[in-house]
């Protein structure tokens, strides 16, 4: 069951304003690191809103999140558009594919969903990577980001930009955290402790899956919306399933249906990947044996962890 | 479109020669899945191993079959201690955690192929006897592609024969369709699982080496051949032989089939059966358990 | 691994205090991939750069900041914005990938910063989207193909059969070698398009490129495609029957040594071939040898003339972006792949195009020259510099 606890809030607070100062106070890489974790996080968030709460793991959040992407872009470089309509009809997209996914595979679990995930956003990878009018795989420019200008906010500075997806991160979160608090979230861990328990109550487990796999795609359509923003430019490699898999990667290493650790799990990959990568060619590998390593002292993620160590803390003191 | 008996015949072979370099990928995967639940992404990464291992050997060795013998070896060696060092120690720490680890291995085991190898796709020779093609019912084929399908078709024979005739097979049987029930058995589920696990390591080592001298080795080999090799898997069901036989035959003559007929759609053609399937039967087509 | 990672990073930190300390004048950005499937390509594109700095006394007169392009869009930009941006260079050099060159390409023209193309041989990056800033010094995708359309009819071929993996650098190849082929007379009877980076197995396009029975079979892979698809048309018995040509990318020299005997017979064109017998590539050669134990590739000779042109740029006297931008589109001079010159209309480069066969050398295998195109010039093809 979500509980937003003080840790919660103080741990989103911490990542938060560190972020901000390190956008704020370094050069023009740093704020571009922001970015990345900001647009990862709400990535990694949206999975773990289906994943850690609704216990259905997806292999193709990456999609999602290009199709969203490639919706804002086609809109507004191509078509034409003003960028409120495409903003909406990007996320409306998001949330029907996503709609469509999770009303076809919430009968399957497992591994064998995790596979029907996989295959649904490699199909819309192929369809991206064809569609010549969308530039097919040579990808398409020409977008622009919003224009703030009536609040005072210049998008196109770096660091006006940072801060804007910083606020927009704690908005979805806000937003996710609210749907997992009320009846519906209820029911969504309901369904994920014991299926068999809620159809009993006379709840539909299956319009509730599809549904929450739609909110979740939503959610994720934000960040591909950003991403567009963010390289005023977007290609096929948006949706490829290492996109995906690296989403799942942040969640399980911040800390699965925490909704908090994938946003710790996120600043810790970006950050490490650009530290380790400014030395050696071979990060992958220095990443690679840290996953193995946090997997193994403990398995409940960077943020499950302190949780977990907290509780027991406290526990012990209680009993003492 | 070309309609000649021979035409298809040669496409037949090529879909069945496919078919077979992914049935020794998959049936180490699935029977590792379906036996302990254990989700290992880095079998692909043993399959690069195998072919790496099987290239070096045949140079400082200058014999294809010698390289066929040691690269199995090697890496069923690779397996043993990453079985000792990360596997033994995850196997009841949930399939996420299994698949971050794995994934984690994949990172590492690229990269040291890297280091050890460098970035350059590496050749290996076919054996002088099965290089150049030959004539088989009236068809022109490369003896090699014949060869693979033979080793396939082998490892296919032996496995079912040691599956269903003998006392070990009944015991992995036990143990995929319970394992709680087979412990209290008295089988020690532990050490069956550790010989499967070494069974397969050894048979993707095996893939590798036989697929080195057709497609060479590369470090991309590793992730490339992850989801072909885990849609066969799904396809069929896990834990079951059949399965990972049917998957394989299905995913391989729809790779090539669909090549030949429908070229424009050859890519995402798997990916609409795999969610056919899936949509359809939730377990794929043969799974172990009912 | 802690003792290991510590004095891995001692030496990072060395290697960076000592650039630093040289007395450079000039702030490159390499922008090439360092991981990933073409990771082998950055290497050669790198040593041939730094080995042209060293060849000409002036590696303290270029201060080089390496970044890992990983040759996908999103994280290219992101480095290309990082190497503007935050550390200012004066020029980025690199850019394997077309896919790469095209997300850049209007941060680059708009930041006003000279780009060096090192490999990427999309065709509108020196056409339609042309730039004042971007100066492609390895080649185009239509001008190595090009000529081989041409050369091939003359040679007698007249029915041919083509493919390419299905993505636009392939479709653009085809396209190019299509184009000039029929305007001389040929004849293209039938044309795959494999799907990009996902196939190992050439058998099906194989057997029925058979069944059309063409005179030659045209291809256009590269890398670990290259030698699968080499291989592979050897096993099927296809090459004593129907030759096989293409792209020089196909028998690359360095992909040839694991295509092994597979590639004896294969005929393509290229912009560079390590055998040329000019003065001036067999000291590139001899040097290149000396220095890295192996012959040099076509990639190796993008990245030593990168760096000679930014050489001539600077040597010209130019310094700031604006003024190294203006001097590269004038460079001109002769190197290892022969006269090579920046067309000032297009600031596409211009060069000879070399037909070569692979054939046996003893054990190894050598590139024999059977035609040269002399300097091929992209047309402008909607291209204005301003």
């Amino acid at each position: 069951m979500f509980h937003q606890s003080p840790l919660k809030s103080l741990t989103l607070a911490a990542v938060i304003v560190a972020l901000a100062l390190y956008a704020t106070l370094g050069g023009y890489f740093p704020r571009d690191i922001v970015v990345e974790i900001a647009l990862l996080a709400i990535l990694a968030l949206s999975l773990d809103f289906v994943a850690g709460y609704g216990g259905m793991v997806s292999l193709c959040h990456g999609a999602i999140y290009g199709v969203s992407a490639y919706a804002f872009a086609g809109m507004t470089a191509v078509a034409g558009y003003d960028a409120a309509t495409a903003t909406l009809a990007a996320l409306a997209i998001a949330a029907a594919f996503g709609l469509f996914v999770g009303a076809v595979t919430a009968n399957i679990s497992g591994i064998f969903f995790i596979m029907a995930t996989l295959a649904f956003g490699q199909m819309a990878y192929v369809v991206v990577f064809e569609w010549r009018a969308l530039g097919g795989d040579d990808g398409l420019s020409g977008i622009e980001r919003y224009d703030l200008s009536t609040l005072g906010i210049d998008l196109n500075d770096s660091l006006q930009f940072a801060l804007f997806c910083l606020v927009v991160l704690v908005a979805v979160y806000g937003v996710a955290a609210l749907v997992l608090r009320g009846t519906f979230g209820r029911t969504l861990t309901g369904i994920r402790f014991n299926e068999d328990r809620m159809r009993a109550l006379g709840l539909s487990a299956w319009s509730h899956k599809a549904l929450a796999f739609a909110f979740s795609s939503l959610l994720a359509g934000v960040a591909g919306i950003l991403a567009a923003q963010h390289t005023l430019f977007v290609s096929p490699e948006l949706l490829v399933w290492t996109v995906s898999g690296e989403v799942l990667i942040v969640v399980i290493l911040g800390g699965l249906g925490t909704l908090v650790g994938p946003i710790v799990g996120a600043a810790l990959l970006v950050l490490l990947k650009h530290e380790v990568g400014a030395y050696t060619n071979h990060w992958h590998l220095i990443i690679g044996l840290f996953l193995i390593a946090a997997v193994m002292a403990g398995g409940r993620g960077v943020y499950g962890q302190l949780e977990h160590y907290l509780l027991q803390k406290a526990e012990r003191r209680a009993n003492a | 479109m070309v309609a000649s008996i021979d035409f298809w015949l040669t496409q037949f072979l090529n879909g069945l020669q496919l078919s077979m370099l992914l049935f020794l990928l998959s049936v180490g995967l699935t029977i590792i899945f379906g036996l302990m639940h254990f989700v290992n992404l880095a079998h692909g990464a043993l399959y690069m191993v195998g072919a790496y291992a099987g290239v070096t050997a045949a140079a400082s060795l200058g014999s294809f079959w010698l390289a066929l013998a040691i690269a199995p070896i090697a890496v069923m060696a690779v397996g043993m201690f990453l079985y000792a060092t990360v596997i033994r120690h995850m196997r009841r720490s949930g399939p996420m955690n299994q698949v971050l680890v794995t994934l984690g291995l994949i990172f590492v085991i690229v990269d040291l192929v890297r280091i050890i190898w460098g970035d350059i796709a590496l050749g290996m020779e076919q054996p002088a006897i099965l290089s150049g093609p030959v004539e088989l019912l009236g068809v022109v084929y490369p003896a090699y592609r014949l060869f693979v399908i033979g080793v396939g078709a082998a490892v296919m024979l032996a496995l079912s024969l040691v599956l269903s005739r003998t006392q070990i097979g009944a015991m992995v049987r036990a143990g995929v369709e319970n394992d709680a029930m087979a412990a209290c058995m008295g089988i020690n589920v532990e050490r069956l699982f550790f010989a499967v696990f070494c069974v397969g390591c050894a048979l993707a080592g095996l893939g590798g080496a036989i697929a080195a001298p057709v497609f060479s080795a590369t470090p991309s080999m590793a992730t490339d051949i992850l989801i072909p090799t885990l849609i066969v898997v799904v396809i069929g069901g896990l834990g079951s032989l059949r399965g990972a036989i049917a998957g394989s035959l299905i995913v391989g003559f729809i790779q090539t089939f669909g090549a030949v007929v429908l070229p424009g759609f050859a890519s995402v053609l798997i990916y609409v059966l795999l969610a056919g399937v899936l949509i359809a039967k939730p377990s794929g087509l043969l799974p172990a358990r009912g | 691994m802690r003792k290991f990672l510590c004095a891995a990073l001692g030496a990072c930190a060395a290697a960076s205090l000592m650039v630093h300390s040289a007395a450079a004048e000039t702030k490159v950005g390499l922008l090439l991939p360092t991981s990933g499937n073409y990771a082998a390509l950055g290497k050669e594109i790198d040593d041939g750069f730094v080995m042209a700095l060293e060849e000409a006394g002036m590696a303290g007169d270029f201060t080089l900041v390496r970044e890992d392009s990983e040759a996908k869009p999103p994280v290219g930009m992101a480095k290309a914005r990082k190497l503007v941006l935050q550390d200012n260079v004066d020029a980025v050099v690199g850019i394997v990938s077309s896919a790469v060159l095209g997300a850049v390409r209007d941060f680059i023209d708009g930041s006003k910063v000279p780009l060096i193309v090192a490999n990427a041989g999309n065709d509108e990056a020196t056409g339609a989207n042309c730039s004042k800033y971007i100066v492609r010094v390895s080649f185009s995708n239509a001008q190595v193909n090009r000529p081989m359309g041409t050369w091939m009819a003359e040679h007698g071929v007249k029915k041919v059969y083509a493919m390419a993996p299905d993505y636009a650098a392939g479709h653009q190849m085809i396209d190019a070698f299509t184009a000039s082929f029929t305007a001389a007379g040929g004849e293209v009877i039938g044309a795959d398009y494999t799907p990009f980076g996902k196939t190992q197995d050439f058998g099906p396009y194989l057997t029925k490129a058979k069944a059309a029975s063409p005179d030659a079979v045209f291809v256009f892979y590269a890398g670990g495609e290259a030698i699968s698809f080499v291989k592979q048309y050897d096993s099927f018995g296809l090459k004593a029957d129907i030759p096989l040509y293409g792209s020089g990318f196909l028998t690359s020299p360095l992909y040839v040594k694991a295509e092994g005997p597979a590639a004896i017979g294969v005929t393509t064109s290229l912009h560079y071939v390590p055998t040329l017998d000019t003065p001036e590539n067999q000291a590139f050669v001899a040097a290149f040898k000396a220095k890295f134990d192996r012959p040099p590739s076509e990639y190796a000779v993008q990245g030593y003339d990168s760096a000679r042109v930014l050489i001539e740029a600077v040597k010209a006297g130019a310094k700031g972006r604006e003024a190294i931008a203006e001097a590269l589109s004038k460079v001109s001079y002769t190197g290892p792949r022969g006269p090579l010159t920046i067309d000032p209309a297009t600031n596409n480069v211009v060069q000879n195009i070399y037909v070569y066969e692979t054939v046996a050398d003893g054990d190894a295998l050598t590139q024999k020259i059977v035609g040269t195109i002399n300097e091929v010039r992209d047309a402008p093809n909607g291209c204005v510099l301003k």
